[in-house]
């Protein structure tokens, strides 16, 4: 849920219900104070009928008034408590009034009381008409109902609009952080918003990019020099190694060992390139960019590899159609090499390549293993299948390259084929 | 041939001058960017291997100097910086060759026993071995007057061996110079085995003597 609707909805509902409350209490204590009222009244009319009885000694002439009407019951004597009531007050038809036959029922407000007239006890009911009271309460009610509506949809408006145009820095932020990439030198931008957490946030986040490229940058580095530290003593291992095997005379012991240490020794050294070669692709250090026709390209590294297929009896069919690309040449050819030495490298005796080319992909096919390998894993630095005798880091390349051409590099396992495919988009 | 060695780590310039070190072949070294420079001022080289980081100095600046005075010794760049803009530059600045450590002596005894053959041998393509006359233009070998075909690789191989004669050439080492150092095919050097073995077939059967040996498995060693 968007923070936006969150808040939208905590800070909706909130209103509706203070609202409602504001408009019970309201309610309440407007009707207490309009009876509070009506029963002022209602005992005016009371000691008027007492005072009629003391002067005159009789009950008062029941008359019809606007809104009122009295009524005395004979009763047995202290049968009668004095009380207010809510009742009805019947409003007699005036001719023009329509409902019940010959009038309406209204709410009311009535006083039962009692009167000593003589020896004779009467039970007196006042009732007085609130039918201006309740009008007025819904009139009240209307309003507020009409305020707290109105409220809602100001403020939904301002939430929409202001809320949203509040909020644009935190967005801003959020798209740079998403295209943020480590190896690139695009910078965060500073934006300059007024209010104060967004200028704290995108500060933090600025200052969190520019340690992360110079952690990042400083790894390359050490990467790259500790990759060129080593050139040396591997070439001085190696020259010493050609130096030793001129001297004659090797039993056949010896001569198994040299050979363990030229193939140990030519590991170090792929692995070392490997890496070296990295940090250049990564750093796009790499700037012979050329118009490459690719089916040339690979057409020579088919002859290349001609002997290596012939030796592992590999049968190479393959489908090449025009293809141009501008990139480096020097990179193209690692990309086609690593991954035709994987196919050869994993397939077994006997097995198939296939290599196809067209304007939209290269795909390169082998027998192998028949299973699939982890997808995402062998693109990884040094994952390798046991007995692999790569360096770990022929994928990784091909990856890197690939995106550095902006080109995708997949891999699919279908009808006991391992597949490379090299998208060009 | 007069070849002057410009490395300053000690192993490998000792390795590279006792590689080079035969009849015929005069080696010089120099361990530094001073000594280099005083040295190509007096002496004349068919050959110099020069190392670029050197103490004291950048080698690209011999090589600058070396062409300031029109001096036509050979030069071949050995680098530890296997950059591409490097390689240009030094290319650009007239150096005839760059190669990157670490190599194998035999490929650096090829690359310079090519570039001395381009510098005096002028005009002349013919390469003779004994009976084996090679036209290097044309790529084409004759044992005596018989002519030998030869696929692209054996004739790569071949010159290789020429120029390693009297050595034992590792299997590594031919695996990488026909294949590239980018081949990652680790100990499986079955396809060398039968390309050596085409090679003497095609050459005895023109009427060559065998000239290549096996050497202890770990090699073949071409015998003058």
């Amino acid at each position: 849920m968007k923070l936006l609707t969150k808040y939208n909805r905590v800070n909706l509902i909130t209103t509706v219900i203070v609202m409602l409350i504001t408009g019970i209490i309201y309610y309440q204590a407007i009707s207490y104070i309009l009876t509070g009222q009506k029963d002022k009244d209602l005992v005016v009319e009371e000691q008027e009928v007492f005072d009629y009885v003391k002067l005159n000694h009789e009950l008062p002439q029941t008359f019809e008034s606007n809104d009122q009407q009295i009524t005395f019951t004979p009763a047995r004597p202290g049968s009668v408590q004095r009380e207010f009531i809510n009742t009805e007050y019947f409003e007699k038809d005036e001719g023009h009034k329509r409902h019940k036959a010959g009038g309406e029922y209204e709410s009311g407000r009535g006083l039962i009381s009692s009167v000593t007239v003589g020896n004779k006890y009467y039970k007196i009911l006042i009732i007085v008409s609130k039918v201006e009271t309740e009008d007025l309460i819904r009139i009240i009610f209307s309003i507020t109902v009409g305020v707290i509506l109105l409220l809602l949809l100001v403020l939904l408006i301002i939430n929409r609009l202001i809320l949203n145009r509040l909020w644009q820095p935190f967005y801003n932020i959020m798209n740079e952080l998403r295209l943020f990439n480590i190896a690139d030198t695009h910078e965060i931008p500073k934006l300059k918003s007024s209010i104060d957490e967004f200028n704290e946030l995108n500060h933090t986040v600025v200052e969190m990019a520019a340690k992360a490229k110079l952690d990042y940058h400083d790894l390359k580095t050490f990467t790259e020099n500790a990759s060129h530290e080593l050139l040396t003593p591997i070439a001085v291992i190696n020259s010493k190694l050609d130096t030793l095997i001129q001297t004659e005379n090797f039993s056949d012991r010896q001569s198994k060992l040299l050979n363990d240490l030229y193939g140990a020794v030519s590991r170090l050294n792929r692995l070392n390139q490997s890496l070296l070669l990295l940090v250049k692709i990564e750093n796009r250090l790499v700037h012979d960019k050329q118009q490459i026709n690719l089916r040339e390209l690979v057409d020579e590294m088919i002859i290349q590899f001609e002997e290596i297929f012939n030796d592992k009896d590999l049968k190479v069919t393959y489908r090449l159609a025009d293809k141009e690309i501008y990139a480096s040449r020097y990179l193209a050819e690692i990309l086609l090499s690593n991954l035709i030495s994987n196919a050869i490298r994993h397939n077994q005796r006997g097995g198939e390549i296939i290599i196809n080319l067209d304007a939209e992909s290269l795909t390169i096919q082998n027998t192998g293993d028949n299973e699939a390998l982890p997808d995402e894993k062998i693109f990884t630095r040094f994952h390798k299948s046991s007995g692999s005798e790569g360096s770990g880091l022929g994928l990784t390349i091909s990856r890197q390259i690939c995106e550095n051409f902006g080109f995708t590099l997949e891999y699919q396992f279908e009808s006991d084929y391992h597949i490379f495919t090299v998208s060009f988009n | 041939m007069k070849i002057l060695i410009v490395e300053d780590e000690e192993g490998l310039r000792e390795s590279i001058e006792e590689y080079f070190t035969e009849a015929g072949n005069i080696c010089e070294t120099a361990n530094s960017y001073q000594n280099a420079l005083s040295k190509v001022s007096l002496y004349r080289y068919d050959c110099i291997l020069l190392d670029i980081t050197l103490p004291g100095g950048n080698g690209l600046d011999i090589l600058k100097s070396l062409k300031d005075n029109n001096h036509p010794d050979g030069v071949l760049i050995i680098s530890a910086k296997n950059s591409l803009d490097d390689r240009l530059e030094g290319l650009n600045i007239g150096a005839d060759d760059y190669l990157v450590k670490p190599f194998h002596l035999s490929e650096l005894k090829a690359r310079v026993t090519a570039i001395i053959r381009r510098k005096s041998y002028n005009g002349s393509n013919l390469l003779v071995f004994n009976e084996i006359t090679i036209d290097l233009l044309a790529k084409e070998i004759k044992v005596g007057t018989t002519p030998v075909k030869l696929t692209r690789k054996e004739y790569a191989l071949l010159l290789y061996f020429i120029a390693n004669k009297g050595k034992v050439v590792s299997k590594n080492a031919i695996a990488e110079h026909l294949w590239g150092d980018g081949i990652d095919m680790a100990n499986n050097f079955d396809f060398i085995y039968s390309h050596i073995k085409n090679i003497r077939k095609k050459l005895m059967e023109a009427g060559c003597n065998d000239y290549i040996q096996a050497a202890y498995g770990m090699g073949y060693k071409f015998t003058a």
